[in-house]
């Protein structure tokens, strides 16, 4: 099912992008033109990138337009797919929502290990992953831009919370990463991009079960020859549904009423329960 | 997490329940927490599955007029109390991000604690048994330093009149101790009432449940609304495997003598407090960890 909506998206995409190369032929009002599919562009992206003409250089899509996170959810991996104007690179990054992590290490302490040391650091994305067409070293390398960050570079960035030797933040910068890779939430090399037919790409992302909640950030970059030449952002919400999500949000933003109907249910499975084991 | 691993949990915590005739909220946190629940979680979630377990034990003892309630209403002051405090401690430790340790070092305490003094008392009346099987009673009641304290109440139902700073300290105590662990504290309890305060063992269980079954709704309703720890479908998972448990629990300890039952008893506690703590003793795979996730505005 999900094979069949890529391959007619893709199709689609073909189609569009042939009839704005081929004879020009007036577009239907509405049709499907690149932007529709490729999604908003960016506002945020800097003006270094050039502004997109009427044919657009690059449009990316993904298979699922959200990451829905159910009582048996698993991990997902979502397919993110376009097309590009020869010659170029393709870069994918996706981060999620920023936030402030606290670190902590186990320290022995009278033959027992225990938390004795703790660091918090502010802008740290839940969830960072980069994917290229070529290895990232060699394209990272060329942009001197500096607007695509490795993992190692995005981090390098975040701010500690207090004062502490520079030796000590760099040990505790490394558990974050080490403690994020185990959780699938920095995952160290996803897919490479591969790339069709000279301008058809995709790759898949993955998702692991634990993921933070947030609207994630999935960018996509042209390069050629080192610049950007095209950008296109697409948010990719991840969030909990149904039942699950009900009553997380009760259990976070009603906590005592959640309390209260956590009581009652209670006494009342305890009341019936023991009524109908007595009588058996 | 898997549902029928916990459903399974729940039967089994149950069976031990039935089986011993205790609350196993002792027993299933610990399990809970080897099955790889978050302790807070398993704590908080386990004080809401005591209250359906007191609840469903206290409906019968309170018919059989088993309940002391003046006895109750004092312990349950000082349990009120102790439970509050009790989790403000909790809401502390979690944010020093201690939280985890404590409750692993302090189910180590008592559950070596409880499965010694067992293991020694069954293995006591076992030779004495063997030995002299009319072995006479010790004292009914005896007089301490206890008798001496101060604000004597009488309680009528218990045939006693001590001071009631006694029953006041020991539900202080246990509230304490539900908070933190989550357990309803039924086997701390239950050998207080009887071996200090000098209660008749018929209104002990009653008078026991009455306190737990308020406490641990206090606890549950606190942890909900500062720490938001309570799951409410681990809970109901607990307390499904439970109302199956306990009745075969209960069958099967029937077919065994006491003794024995207690001696099995303190081995398996003996064996998940030796499990908690090769865990505190254990190098760590991996020495970091994170703490929660705040996300700024």
């Amino acid at each position: 099912m999900t094979r069949l909506a890529i391959a007619l998206a893709l199709a689609c995409l073909l189609a569009s992008h042939a009839a704005a190369q081929g004879p020009r032929i007036e577009p239907p009002a509405g049709g499907l033109v690149g932007p529709t599919l490729g999604g908003p562009v960016d506002s945020s992206v800097p003006p270094s990138v050039p502004s997109q003409s009427t044919t657009p250089e690059l449009v990316v899509d993904l298979s699922r337009p959200r990451v829905s996170i159910t009582s048996a959810f698993q991990g997902e991996s979502i397919l993110l797919f376009g097309m590009f104007d020869p010659p170029g690179e393709i870069v994918v990054v996706v981060a999620g929502p920023p936030g402030r992590e606290t670190v902590l290490r186990k320290q022995r302490f009278l033959g027992l290990w225990l938390n004795i040391g703790r660091q918090a650091f502010d802008d740290v994305p839940a969830y960072y992953a980069i994917a290229a067409s070529q290895p990232l070293q060699r394209l990272l390398a060329r942009s001197a831009g500096g607007e695509i960050l490795s993992l190692e570079d995005r981090l390098s960035s975040v701010r500690s919370v207090g004062q502490r030797e520079h030796q000590e933040l760099t040990k505790f910068r490394l558990g974050l990463v080490e403690v994020k890779r185990q959780e699938g939430l920095y995952p160290p090399a996803i897919g490479q991009v591969t790339i069709q037919a000279h301008r058809l790409f995709r790759v898949e992302l993955p998702f692991p079960s634990r993921l933070p909640e947030g609207v994630y950030d999935v960018r996509t970059y042209l390069l050629r020859d080192g610049k950007i030449v095209a950008a296109v952002s697409r948010p990719l919400p991840v969030g909990k549904v149904g039942f699950n999500a009900q009553l997380a949000s009760w259990a976070t933003h009603h906590g005592p009423l959640y309390g209260l109907g956590a009581i009652v249910l209670a006494l009342m499975a305890g009341w019936i329960g023991g009524a109908i084991m007595r009588r058996l | 997490m898997n549902v029928f691993v916990l459903l399974g949990l729940g039967a089994a915590a149950g069976l031990l329940a039935g089986m011993f005739g205790v609350g196993g909220g002792f027993l299933a946190t610990p399990l809970l927490i080897f099955v790889g629940i978050p302790p807070t979680v398993a704590v908080a979630s386990q004080a809401n599955q005591v209250i359906a377990n007191s609840v469903s034990s206290l409906q019968v003892q309170w018919r059989r007029g088993n309940v002391d309630l003046r006895m109750g209403l004092v312990l349950l002051l000082g349990g009120m109390v102790g439970s509050t405090a009790g989790v403000s401690l909790f809401t502390y430790l979690k944010r020093i991000g201690q939280i985890d340790f404590v409750i692993a070092v302090l189910y180590v305490v008592m559950l070596s604690t409880i499965g010694v003094l067992m293991l020694f008392e069954s293995l006591r009346t076992y030779l004495r048994r063997r030995r002299n099987p009319e072995a006479p009673r010790g004292k009914l009641h005896t007089h301490y330093l206890v008798h001496r304290l101060p604000l004597k109440l009488r309680f009528y139902k218990s045939k006693l009149y001590i001071s009631a700073l006694l029953p006041l300290g020991i539900g202080f105590a246990i509230g304490v101790l539900s908070a933190i662990l989550g357990v309803g504290g039924g086997f701390v309890l239950v050998p207080a009432m009887i071996y200090i305060l000098g209660m008749p063992t018929a209104v002990v269980i009653g008078t026991s449940n009455f306190q737990i079954l308020f406490v641990a709704a206090n606890v549950t309703f606190l942890q909900a609304a500062t720490n938001g720890t309570v799951d409410i479908v681990l809970a109901m998972l607990l307390i499904l495997g439970g109302v199956v448990g306990a009745p075969i629990g209960s069958r099967l300890a029937a077919k065994l003598p006491g003794v024995v039952l207690r001696g099995l008893m303190a081995i398996l506690i003996l064996t998940v407090a030796s499990e908690l703590l090769t865990e505190l003793l254990r190098t760590p795979s991996s020495f970091y960890s994170l703490g929660s996730r705040e996300v700024l505005p």
